[in-house]
């Protein structure tokens, strides 16, 4: 674990080399977060109540800060991997005494906890400012397991995109794919709560949401059954998803051709 | 026991096949067509603890490809290799803590970091304890003259110092094989000479075993003991270098430029005339026939000598001939 920990370290070091442009980049949820709440604020006024399906607008803004936080801290992985397949540069990391899977991790882990941090701050300043402070504390304790869930489950999708260089050239179109049903089906924009009830249940069945949906949601609402609810569905998916990463990086590797070869 | 032992060594690629054209690219659409490559075609070697072999080809003859084989990156299509004990392929991660490795175009030093961070990360995930890799980095600082460049961030280096971080650092955790793909590519005469300086007393001192691609001849003539050539995935000799040297490494160019025109018709005893220009012109000689010191003293009896360069043949040449003496060889049995 020590020489993960190691990369993930540097990784760290990495991601501070050009302090403006992270910063630059993580300003971005800025006026997201602005747009949502310009949005929300004339829907809930529209509907004349004050909750819509069990969420206020300050919880609506809140759940909308960790769905981002989760959305924009996402590592490009599939990205990272299949261009090291494409260029080459994947036989360093083969030939060094390290699994390449865990490197990957190690150091998707560290840019994604810098820009989380930066995003959480300044998305969550935002949404202070404009409905007040997060529901409840609690929800702050309980999501921190979920973030980590919800990152490692994100990993294994994007690497399993990543690996799939080894077979087409391009991968980006999954990658497209899966950014957009993160979106829709993960709840990102649209909390699943004000979906129609079809939707809904096919949103349930899928790991998107798993990924953001209950982390965000469990934040504004933290309960024990919710948080062991969203903890299982995480586990469940990680489980098919890591297994079926396993599965494809032994088959990759029997394939592998390294460019310029 | 041999370091390395190859047999038969295959490697076959499928690479898509497109015509020319948007025709081309619809039809590819539909009804994709695929190329076999052979890269590798039954090679077969053994190497010996703390050899120096040259693996020389020109591009596409298949080195980096057997050399990645040997590293465990790619699996083969057929044969078997054996290196220090372990099969790469099957027993990947094991070898890498013995074998160090540095593919010349591709860094593995992280880009916006001082050279020293992956130095250190290096000694962490090679095991070592952080004293034992600091008494490390400090010995291949100076064995490699780079002491003043290990905290400047990496992309700050020019091609020449980046190298010879490249292969220190590969020599880190004091492996038993250094495996160099094309490690002098790019680079400038000086350059070349500071990294096969080095390479050559690690080898003296370490007694680490290289083994070293390249398309550049004078590579394999500074540093190796030993030469396979490979050509279209075929090994087509192998020798020890002293023995290719005077077999084949004899035909030297030499450009020359004089203060004063020369003549047309310039011509020297010993010598073949390629070109002639106002005031320089470019002559071969063989230093069996004509030794080197004869050739010096007849150009410069010639005129006022300006500038002057003596050049191996390029090592397509070589090979070329290489096939010229195997088939003469061929025809005469």
């Amino acid at each position: 674990m020590k020489k993960y920990w190691a990369i993930f370290k540097l990784q760290l070091a990495n991601g501070l080399a050009y302090p403006g442009e992270f910063i630059g980049r993580s300003l971005l949820i800025l006026p997201f977060m602005w747009i949502f709440f310009q949005l929300w604020r004339v829907t809930f006024e529209a509907s004349g109540g004050a909750e819509i399906n069990g969420l206020t607008l300050r919880s609506t803004l809140w759940y909308l800060v960790i769905a981002e936080v989760i959305e924009l801290s996402r590592p490009r992985v599939a990205n990272t991997i299949s261009e090291a397949v494409k260029d080459g540069s994947i036989a360093y990391i083969l030939s060094k005494p390290y699994n390449f899977l865990w490197y990957h991790y190690s150091s998707s882990l560290a840019d994604t906890i810098f820009r989380a941090l930066l995003n959480l701050v300044l998305g969550g300043g935002v949404a202070w400012l404009l409905v007040g402070p997060p529901p409840s504390l609690w929800g702050l304790l309980a999501v921190l397991p979920l973030l980590m869930g919800a990152w490692a489950l994100n990993y294994c999708i994007a690497a399993l995109i990543g690996l799939l260089a080894f077979w087409v050239e391009d991968t980006s179109a999954f990658q497209w794919i899966y950014q957009k049903l993160a979106f829709i089906l993960g709840g990102l924009l649209i909390p699943l709560d004000f979906y129609p009830a079809w939707l809904r249940s096919i949103a349930d069945v899928l790991p998107f949401s798993a990924v953001t949906y209950a982390p965000a949601r469990l934040f504004v609402e933290p309960s024990l059954n919710g948080f062991l609810a969203a903890l299982g569905q995480q586990a469940l998916w990680l489980l098919v998803f890591a297994g079926g990463l396993g599965l494809l990086y032994r088959r990759s590797v029997t394939v592998l051709t390294v460019n310029g070869g | 026991m041999a370091a390395i032992t190859v047999r038969e060594l295959r490697k076959t690629f499928q690479t898509k096949h497109k015509a020319a054209g948007l025709r081309g690219s619809f039809r590819s659409l539909f009804r994709p067509q695929y190329a076999t490559v052979e890269a590798v075609r039954g090679i077969s070697f053994e190497m010996e603890p703390g050899e120096l072999l040259g693996f020389i080809g020109p591009n596409g003859a298949g080195k980096s490809t057997t050399i990645k084989m040997l590293t465990g990156i790619l699996h083969p299509t057929a044969g078997e290799a054996d290196v220090l004990g372990y099969c790469p392929w099957r027993e990947r991660q094991k070898l890498a803590h013995h074998i160090g490795t540095v593919f010349g175009q591709r860094p593995q030093l992280w880009y916006h970091l001082p050279a020293m961070d992956t130095f250190t990360l290096f000694g962490k995930i090679y095991d070592l304890d952080d004293a034992e890799t600091r008494r490390r980095i400090a010995f291949l600082a100076e064995a490699f003259e780079i002491q003043d460049l290990l905290d400047t961030p990496v992309r700050k280096l020019s091609l020449g110092q980046r190298m010879r971080c490249e292969v220190a650092a590969s020599l880190l955790h004091r492996p038993r094989l250094l495996l160099l793909d094309e490690p002098s590519i790019g680079l400038d005469v000086v350059a070349k000479q500071h990294i096969r300086d080095a390479i050559r007393t690690m080898s003296r001192e370490e007694g680490v075993g290289v083994l070293l691609t390249s398309h550049d001849a004078g590579d394999l003539e500074a540093l190796c003991h030993r030469v396979i050539i490979v050509h279209h995935g075929q090994i087509v000799y192998q020798d020890k270098v002293s023995n290719l040297k005077r077999k084949f490494l004899t035909r030297k160019t030499v450009e020359v430029r004089y203060a004063e025109e020369v003549a047309k018709d310039f011509h020297l005893e010993g010598m073949q005339t390629l070109k002639t220009g106002r005031y320089g012109v470019k002559l071969e000689f063989d230093t069996q026939r004509t030794p080197a010191d004869a050739v010096l003293a007849r150009l410069s009896a010639a005129g006022t000598l300006v500038d002057i360069t003596i050049s191996d043949p390029p090592l397509e040449e070589v090979i070329a001939r290489i096939y010229e003496s195997a088939a003469s060889e061929v025809d005469g049995q």
